[in-house]
């Protein structure tokens, strides 16, 4: 299983490229489960055409118990998609709606359950709480790739979430794999952003070009690899998808790397 | 469900007393300083050793993996454990501490079995924390997988005891002032003295047993002395449980045994008080006695009658039979205290008081 996590500055991109991602890989015949770390609950609306998905947090805020039935709902492809979601704004504490969320799919054995090939796991990257760094700690995540564009406040984002990465980097769970620029048409993109990953010691792996199709798919619900299939966007987002693949590591296991799954005895 | 509001045991306690079960040496509560205080002072006096990270604001703020790999360190140089456990608290859980990798850090070498218990007080049930304190157990090696389910069930089965029958199922209890164990011992004395059948059944939780079992010898001079018929039947069975729960029964039964008193019938574990009632109740009822005597978890006996006299080491317990109308129900409160690292049997006032009237008679 390649656990994957694709971070970024709120509105930069990353759910469409995550969800084209997924999309590109699930329609190689893989078996993908996206999961979205963002409040919002917006991470996988290309995926399955529904803005308003049933979130984890939404079922436990109810007070029940939530069933995988609940949470992981069937997207394009079959991409298994669940969204944390998270409090309403001002209240309580998302990062730890976050931990909760991935307890809960822990606890559901979600993963042996639908043995995914790869975990995408699309997440805020402005905030780096404990909660939202959880990704890339306790095992879940094992490459963490981050999208970018030549913005500075993109750039900015892309470096603290790589200086966290490194930070942990002594656990031995998550690595840094690199960054993802999303083209914005800035003036010297392409310049700032190599620039920028040098700094941190990294690389930029792929550039996703600017492309009007996105927006037109993305107005219909869709992600451009099920919405234009035969477009050149979608081969781009299929070399992304080939690429980062190919760069990130296979490694067996339950959602944790080193978690409790080889341990039989279940509390509930 | 109704909500309960009144002071409940927590779950970071629990793991803590199962910890102590598995003979961990030193437990860290990865927390604030005062955290667990209540119950950390008499696990020291059990000879576990409790530290705590001391977690201040700037710790909640920035991470408290720092202080934490301190502390490790520090218990280390100073207790030189085989095993060390770290309990999660609501603090470090919240802010999504990475216990694991903190220990990981400490790199405390191959001498220290180290391991995290990822809990906090907000895990529904107290038990839940019981729970993860024997599936972290199973993972550090210190029990074996079948010993691990069967706390588990057992843990379970307490649970819903006692939100059926016990405390857990009421919104609020005030804890009852116990009334004297003069009325409850003369009731005794009498039947015995009038050659009655007299049961005593201990349902003991744990450690508790130790100051419960001093009813059986009580009860054993009283029978010499007024006459009468008795039985005695404990959940002491040596050959169940967690060490140190197999300790108690050792150290218990064999200065029962120096005394000459006998447990006439053996049923079950120390930890399996939820789970044998029905087991308890058969015994007695061969015996067919005029009147029968609970010590424990009382409530864990299947048919509870008002005449039953029933001993209790909770106030709130004792509040709730009474309520119930068991009026022949006594508190022996603070016992607890008194037994946390006993290494013998320890009066019981309910006992103390049978002895002096049976002097007088």
């Amino acid at each position: 299983m390649r656990r994957i996590a694709i971070y970024g500055k709120g509105g930069i991109g990353k759910s469409t490229t995550s969800s084209n991602i997924s999309d590109a890989l699930a329609e190689k015949g893989l078996k993908v489960m996206q999961i979205g770390c963002d409040p919002k609950a917006d991470s996988t609306r290309l995926l399955t055409g529904n803005d308003k998905p049933v979130t984890v947090l939404d079922v436990m805020r109810a007070g029940r118990e939530p069933t995988l039935e609940d949470i992981v709902h069937e997207g394009r492809n079959g991409v298994l998609c669940v969204e944390c979601g998270g409090p309403k704004p001002g209240m309580g504490c998302a990062g730890r709606g976050i931990i909760a969320a991935f307890e809960e799919l822990e606890r559901l054995d979600a993963m042996s359950v639908y043995n995914p090939d790869v975990i995408v796991y699309d997440v805020l990257g402005d905030v780096v709480c404990g909660g939202f760094a959880m990704p890339i700690r306790n095992g879940y995540a094992r490459d963490v790739f981050v999208v970018t564009s030549g913005e500075m406040m993109s750039l900015y984002a892309a470096n603290n979430i790589c200086e966290a990465v490194k930070g942990f980097k002594r656990d031995g769970y998550a690595r840094f794999g690199g960054l993802i620029q999303n083209s914005r048409n800035v003036k010297d993109e392409d310049d700032l952003v190599d620039r920028a990953a040098a700094e941190m010691e990294s690389q930029v792996v792929f550039r996703v070009p600017r492309s009007p199709t996105v927006q037109l798919c993305e107005d219909r619900r869709m992600t451009v690899i099920s919405g234009e299939p035969g477009s050149e966007q979608a081969d781009e987002y299929r070399k992304l998808a080939q690429l980062l693949y190919d760069r990130s590591e296979n490694v067996s296991g339950g959602m944790r790397l080193g978690g409790d799954d080889d341990l039989d005895c279940d509390c509930d | 469900m109704n909500q309960v509001i009144h002071p409940r045991p927590n779950p970071i306690v629990a793991a803590m007393y199962t910890l102590r079960d598995l003979d961990v040496d030193v437990i860290v509560t990865h927390g604030p300083a005062g955290c667990c205080f209540m119950a950390s002072r008499p696990l020291e006096n059990a000879g576990v050793r409790i530290v705590t990270s001391a977690l201040k604001d700037n710790d909640l703020i920035f991470g408290g993996g720092d202080s934490l790999v301190r502390t490790l360190k520090e218990a280390q140089r100073k207790f030189n454990p085989r095993t060390m456990a770290v309990v999660g608290t609501c603090a470090s859980t919240i802010i999504g501490d990475d216990i694991s990798a903190a220990i990981k850090r400490a790199d405390l070498g191959p001498d220290c079995n180290c391991f995290a218990v990822d809990c906090s007080g907000c895990m529904t049930d107290n038990t839940q924390g019981a729970i993860r304190a024997v599936k972290a157990g199973l993972k550090a090696g210190l029990i074996s997988r079948e010993e691990c389910e069967r706390q588990i069930s057992l843990l379970k089965a307490a649970t819903d005891l006692e939100k059926q029958r016990g405390m857990a199922g009421k919104t609020y209890l005030s804890p009852a002032v116990s009334p004297t164990k003069m009325h409850v011992c003369r009731v005794i004395a009498n039947a015995l003295k009038e050659g009655k059948k007299v049961a005593v059944v201990m349902i003991a939780k744990k450690e508790l047993a130790y100051r419960f079992a001093d009813m059986f010898v009580a009860m054993d001079e009283a029978r010499r002395k007024l006459g009468g018929q008795t039985l005695f039947v404990a959940n002491m069975d040596g050959d169940l449980g967690l060490p140190r729960i197999r300790r108690y029964c050792s150290n218990i039964n064999a200065e029962l045994d120096a005394d000459g008193v006998t447990i006439d019938r053996m049923v079950g574990g120390l930890d399996e008080y939820a789970v044998i009632g029905d087991r308890v109740k058969e015994a007695v009822d061969e015996f067919k006695p005029d009147m029968r005597i609970i010590l424990g978890i009382c409530h864990a006996y299947p048919d509870m009658q008002k005449d039953d006299i029933l001993i209790t080491d909770q106030p709130r317990q004792l509040a709730n039979y009474l309520d119930q109308n068991f009026l022949c129900a006594v508190g022996e409160v603070s016992s607890h205290n008194m037994v946390m690292g006993a290494k013998g049997i320890v009066h019981l006032e309910t006992a103390d008081t049978l002895r002096e009237i049976i002097r007088e008679m």
